[in-house]
């Protein structure tokens, strides 16, 4: 019974990994990391090379995989250099967890990736990229409330809930459910942070049409999430993103199609 | 090397700025979702709950305004019939005894050093258990009066212990249940409707601001005068009072009879009616007539020391009015003829047809009512014998509020173990053995039967903060360790099963059930033994009389921890923080003291110490102190929190000292004297006063009642306000008055393709001063409290204030700009209200000084006040004509919001920090929030969906706000008054956006009724 699952999986998963061949071996996903961090522009770019998990050397040793997420690393390796000698136990042979939330758990917790490490190795580009769910199935209350709201652990456990038990073994997974059998809370770090003077209304955006990137930039693709940096020069003057002039600059767009009228956010 | 102008040169710098900014961290911010988000709670979005007030038993409606399950602001419950969507200041406040700083945390018990220490609560109820079981039936449940239900749970544990209970309201209004009694048979305090009178003849009951429902009396009354409802002026009220208090001077005639002389002048008064009307049939006439042998007008006219004329006016004015109305003396005015005095007014009452009309005598309420006080006596003095083993003590704080006199403290420490189930520590809590702190206000469920035909609930909108338990459990748990009957499940099973007559969520949903019930007109069952008109007794020959009065926010000492109640000015006196004794003119200049100098107020029961407060205002026989003050115990109460806050914002005197009191508790040196029928009598004592040579600043919000001919606040006669005869605009005399006022359009002053000019309507006619609107502002706005020390210095930062004038004042020099006020005078009236809101003119005079642009006039023409442009020049405030611009000077709102308190600021309202100017801001976050719904509707806001918070709480309705370029909105409508209306300081041609409708001056048409 067990077995023939095991070469069931086999199959689907190599149709499961052509959905995102960006990612299907390490070399590439490094150069992806590096132009990611070239593109940021930021100062840390000397320290460009990432190191994602022990990556598999081409060696003639035998390579035996210690998890599943492991265990995926090595099939990817192998496909890219069949010289090489992988062994995969069987209790790390099964398809879950997916290799792709191997890969996003572990780039989410990219320490040396822009932004502040989470109590979660959350990726939205996983899940939002990915399986391309809605920002507002998660952020409900944005179309209704000035606050976009972060979703409730019992939200997250909605879907996790149902996931097979193998998942576990990421260990972001983990934590949601100690969460979860704990009550506690998740304590994320803001990232997206306007000052308390500022009243903002998410729902009269979501009202306007304004997509949530135009603020929040490409989350869809961002596995560890950050403020991406984003500079407008107006009348020869910088207006960072988040700052006063950078908002003032899209309320005056078209023809001021936003009002600029100081009470409007600050009250 | 190229040349670096200056212009490249700032740029440079301004970009180094920018980066070094950048590279600073930003502190780390947390979002904490929910575990599982509550059915009905979106992050953002405001709850409503209804429910009612605890803060009097008045059962005013309240709507909890929750944020994130966080009740941030209290409103009044539009479907409550009693205050009908107002709220008063003390119910505006009230909310911040869930967030207070003196919260108990969690169970404690009394060591042997003295020191309280944390116990748990199985520790605390099985100590709690067990000693009830020793004490077997030598016990007592003292407490304040709560609701039904839970007085129903509370009777079940004094069952089950065998202890007797004693409700004990200081402020018990003994002397009105007996009176009552004594006429009609029924033991329960009457329901006045000034509404249905057409005379009041007010015996010092102070009913609009400490009377037992202020909230509605004063709508009632201002109803009841409503210009435009009644042209001829509506009901006219002659007030009887020897100082001119809050009700007194929103009358139309001041009788300022001597304390303790309102017994001669109604006994004087009933016979004169008697003689005209008689008694209803079937009344034996012998009786009434025995009972009416008191002083003829004459005999009462010389012993109040006023002219017999006066009276004669006011017997004459009681028969000819259709529908007059007596009110009785108030808590101030109880004195050891109390009861024959209420009795008499009651009976003046039944004879010119009130009863039924603007009385009504319901049944006794299942509130329970108070012990009187020779109950209390009686329990005195089994404690001094040592047959009380235990003591409990739930909503109220006896240490403090019994009089010295009666040796309760003496008696406490015979008592073997006292329990507190306090939720604020207090003084008796911090004598308790045992402390079991009950839950606050908004964590508790309960009811409230204020009256037939009105049924609160009390709903709790948040959890417990803290480790404290609902009382209403903590009697059940008792009753059923003691093995007594006890209803099942807990104590919201309890109400719940107490409600179950009616629809539980419908009732949930409204706040309670409220019904049309005719109260019967009852009976007239005399039974006046031992009563009878007597001269009242002083005691001592002190050459004063005392007068304590209850100060309207701090009552009987129980609104003394809440910071606002302390900050609002006094309504007649606008002082704040501390006591104070108010002495005539005449009588500070014989002691050679003036405002501020400590005089000592000696009695035979005791003496205090407090500051002079020379006014004209009061008898020159006369003193008064205001009662709450001088707890030794409390952050706010006593001086303890000032040794919390840093040195540059306190007081210079006592400072920090835990247990030294802020102000003098004047009940603490009355006599224990009763009435007639044994109920607790205040104004009993007479007092000398001594120069102690020492000087103590009182923190004073207005200097001076003289508003200089600067028509700030206007009077009208009737004739004027119907457009017969000329309108006083530019004054007699006066400089640079004289010249007609520019008129202008308030309405133009906006972006002319905006849909809205906002706008308000003040009307002066209905104003009494309560300042329920500055409360309300301060919870909306997070107007931080500042503080006794700051506010000596004028920094308090109220958006609205009151200001009180007395008359069109005069433009004097020299000795007549004393800082005092001056123009107060024994029996002359003519006291205006103004509210000072921001006038949000549409040609300010603090825009165009504003150097960074932080105020500007925006589209709509509101006043913008940005507080992140503003960098704090003052320029603003110092331009400001009207002056209600306020300065953080300090860190207010960091200082000032100690502990939980935080808790209860307004998310919509950014919190201001140090060196940042402030002012109203028409509730702008009510304006932005109201666009929501018409910006997704595609339609402009409609008149009433946005209320201003002052507007909201007042009482009396006397603040209209709205769109004045909508021609059926109320606010143009109610100041399209123009035989009443004008602007302030309509000269300077500020074009200010508030209309004033001027006070009816109805002194003339006196009786005319």
């Amino acid at each position: 019974m067990t077995s023939d699952r095991n070469t069931s999986e086999h199959t689907s998963q190599n149709r499961f990994f052509i959905g995102f061949g960006a990612l299907k071996s390490a070399p590439l996903l490094l150069l992806t990391a590096f132009f990611a961090l070239v593109m940021t522009s930021v100062s840390w770019a000397a320290d460009e090379i990432v190191e994602i998990e022990e990556a598999p050397e081409p060696t003639g040793d035998l390579l035996i995989a210690t998890s599943v997420c492991e265990a995926h690393e090595l099939r990817a390796a192998q496909e890219e250099d069949p010289s090489l000698r992988i062994e995969i136990p069987r209790e790390f042979a099964g398809k879950w967890p997916s290799r792709s939330a191997c890969v996003s758990a572990e780039l989410a917790w990219d320490v040396e990736a822009p932004g502040p490490i989470q109590p979660i190795p959350f990726s939205h580009k996983h899940h939002s990229g990915e399986f391309g769910i809605e920002c507002q199935y998660c952020h409900s209350n944005t179309g209704d409330s000035p606050a976009a709201g972060v979703p409730s652990v019992e939200l997250c456990m909605g879907c996790h809930a149902q996931f097979p038990k193998e998942y576990d073994e990421i260990e972001g997974i983990r934590i949601l459910k100690e969460h979860w059998e704990n009550k506690e809370p998740i304590e994320w770090v803001q990232i997206h942070r306007l000052p308390e003077h500022v009243q903002f209304r998410h729902n009269r955006h979501i009202a306007a049409n304004v997509p949530c990137q135009r603020c929040h930039g490409e989350v869809q693709e961002m596995d560890k999430l950050y403020l991406v940096p984003e500079t407008e020069w107006k009348y020869g003057v910088p207006a960072n993103k988040l700052e006063m002039g950078w908002c003032i600059n899209c309320h005056n767009d078209n023809n001021h199609q936003a009002d600029v009228d100081c009470v409007t956010c600050h009250y | 090397m190229p040349e670096l102008d200056r212009r490249d040169f700032l740029k440079l710098v301004g970009v180094g700025a920018g980066a070094a900014a950048t590279a600073c961290a930003d502190p780390v911010e947390k979002l904490v979702p929910y575990v599982i988000q509550p059915e009905g709670v979106t992050p953002g979005i405001a709850s409503y709950y209804a429910s009612t007030c605890t803060e009097c038993p008045a059962g005013c409606g309240i709507v909890v305004k929750t944020r994130e399950g966080r009740p941030i602001k209290l409103e009044g419950n539009p479907e409550n019939p009693i205050n009908r969507g107002s709220l008063c200041t003390r119910g505006q406040v009230t909310l911040g005894r869930t967030y207070h700083p003196d919260r108990i945390e969690g169970p404690l018990s009394l060591g042997g050093d003295g020191t309280q220490s944390p116990i748990t609560w199985e520790e605390g109820m099985s100590r709690l258990t067990s000693s009830l079981q020793k004490a077997s039936g030598r016990a007592y449940v003292l407490g304040g009066p709560v609701g039904p239900s839970l007085s129903g749970v509370i009777d079940g544990m004094a069952d089950a212990a065998g202890a007797k209970r004693v409700v004990y309201e200081p402020f018990s209004y003994d002397a009105l249940r007996s009176g009552t009694e004594a006429v009609f048979g029924v033991r329960s305090l009457p329901i006045f409707d000034p509404e249905k009178a057409d005379l009041i003849v007010d015996m010092g009951s102070d009913f609009l601001a400490t009377g037992m429902s202020p909230c509605e009396n004063s709508r009632q009354y201002a109803d009841a005068r409503d210009i435009q409802k009644h042209p001829e002026g509506g009901t006219r009220m002659i007030s009887i009072s020897p100082r001119l208090d809050g009700t007194t001077q929103s009358s139309d005639e001041w009788i300022a009879a001597g304390p303790g002389s309102q017994g001669a002048i109604a006994f004087a008064l009933a016979r004169a009616v008697y003689d005209k009307k008689g008694v209803p049939e079937g009344i034996d006439t012998s009786v009434v007539e025995a009972f009416l042998s008191g002083p003829t007008l004459e005999e009462a006219a010389a012993q109040a020391n006023v002219e017999p004329e006066r009276l004669k006016a006011i017997a004459d004015a009681l028969l000819a009015a259709k529908n007059p109305l007596v009110m009785p003396p108030g808590v101030a005015g109880t004195d050891s003829s109390a009861v024959s005095t209420v009795a008499v007014v009651m009976l003046i009452n039944a004879m010119t047809g009130a009863i039924g009309q603007s009385v009504q005598v319901p049944a006794p309420s299942d509130q329970g009512a108070p012990a009187s006080f020779a109950e209390l006596e009686a329990m005195v003095s089994e404690m001094k014998a040592g047959r009380v083993d235990v003591l409990l003590v739930h909503d109220s704080n006896p240490v403090y509020s019994m009089p010295d006199s009666l040796g309760f403290n003496e008696a406490l420490a015979r008592v073997g173990t006292v329990v507190s189930f306090a939720t604020l520590k207090d003084e008796t809590s911090k004598s308790a053995q045992l402390v079991l702190p009950s839950n606050a206000n908004m964590e508790t469920w309960g009811d409230a039967a204020p009256r037939p035909g009105v049924r609160g609930l009390v709903q709790p909108t948040i959890r417990p903060l803290l480790d404290t338990q609902a009382l209403g459990d903590i009697a059940l748990d008792v009753t059923r360790a003691l093995g007594g009957s006890a209803p099942e499940g807990s104590f919201h099973k309890v109400v719940e099963a107490n409600w179950s007559d009616v629809n539980w969520r419908d009732a949930l949903g409204n706040g309670g059930v409220y019904t049309d019930v005719e109260i019967p007109v009852p009976p007239m069952a005399l039974s006046l033994n031992g009563l009878g008109y007597s001269a009242p007794q002083m005691a001592g020959d002190g050459d004063y009389k005392l007068i304590a009065f209850p100060h309207p926010y701090l009552g009987d000492g129980s609104g003394a921890a809440l910071p606002w109640l302390q900050e609002i000015p006094e309504p007649v006196t606008k002082l704040e923080w501390n006591s104070w004794v108010e002495l005539s003119f005449a009588t500070a200049e014989k002691f050679g003291v003036d405002f501020g100098d400590v005089v000592e107020i000696q009695t035979p029961s005791g003496s205090v110490e407090a500051s002079v407060f020379p006014r004209g205002g009061i008898r020159d026989d006369t003193i008064a102190i205001p009662t709450g003050q001088g707890h030794t115990v409390g952050f706010y109460s006593s001086m303890e929190g000032e040794g919390e806050r840093p040195s540059w914002l306190t007081v210079e005197s006592a400072v920090g000292t835990p247990g030294v009191a802020r102000g003098v508790n004047v009940m603490s040196i009355l006599p224990a004297t009763t009435d007639e029928r044994g109920g607790r009598t205040f104004l009993n004592t007479r007092a000398s006063v001594k120069k102690t040579g020492r000087f103590r600043r009182l923190a004073l919000a207005q200097w001076t009642d003289n508003q200089r001919k600067r028509h700030l606040a206007q009077s009208v006669t009737v004739p004027e306000a119907n457009g017969h005869g000329e309108k006083d605009h530019g004054g007699h005399g006066g400089g640079h008055h004289d010249e007609p006022p520019h008129t202008f359009t308030a309405s133009f002053d906006a972006d002319p393709k905006s849909p809205y000019r906002w706008g308000m309507a003040i009307d002066n006619d209905k104003c009494d001063g309560c300042s329920a609107c500055v409360a309300a502002c301060y919870i909306e706005n997070n107007i931080p409290v500042v503080g006794e020390g700051q506010a000596i210095q004028h920094r308090e930062m109220s958006w609205i204030r009151i200001e009180r004038y007395i008359g069109e004042g005069h433009v004097g020099g020299g000795e007549e700009r004393r800082p005092i006020p001056r123009l107060e005078e024994l029996g002359k009236l003519d006291v205006r209200y103004i509210a000072m809101p921001c006038q949000q003119c549409g040609a300010a005079p603090c825009e165009s000084v504003c150097p960074t642009l932080a105020t500007y006039h925006n589209k709509e023409g509101l006043n913008g006040m940005i507080y992140n442009r503003c960098a704090g020049t003052r320029y603003c405030a110092n331009n400001c004509s009207y002056k209600v611009r306020r300065f953080n000077y300090f860190d207010y709102g960091n200082e000032n919001f100690p502990g939980m308190l935080g808790l209860m600021l307004n998310p919509d309202v950014t919190v201001r920090q140090q060196g940042v100017m402030e002012k109203c801001s028409f509730c702008v976050q009510r304006i932005q929030a109201a666009r929501q719904p018409a910006k997704d509707e595609g339609r402009d806001i409609m008149d009433g969906e946005v209320q201003t918070a002052c507007q909201q709480a007042c009482p009396t309705n006397s603040i209209s706000f709205g769109n004045l370029r909508d021609d059926g909105s109320k606010v143009v409508k109610e100041a399209d008054q123009p035989n009443r209306s004008y602007h302030l300081l309509q000269e300077l041609n500020l074009r200010s956006s508030i209309t004033y409708l001027a006070k009816v001056n109805r002194e003339d048409q006196e009786g005319s009724a």
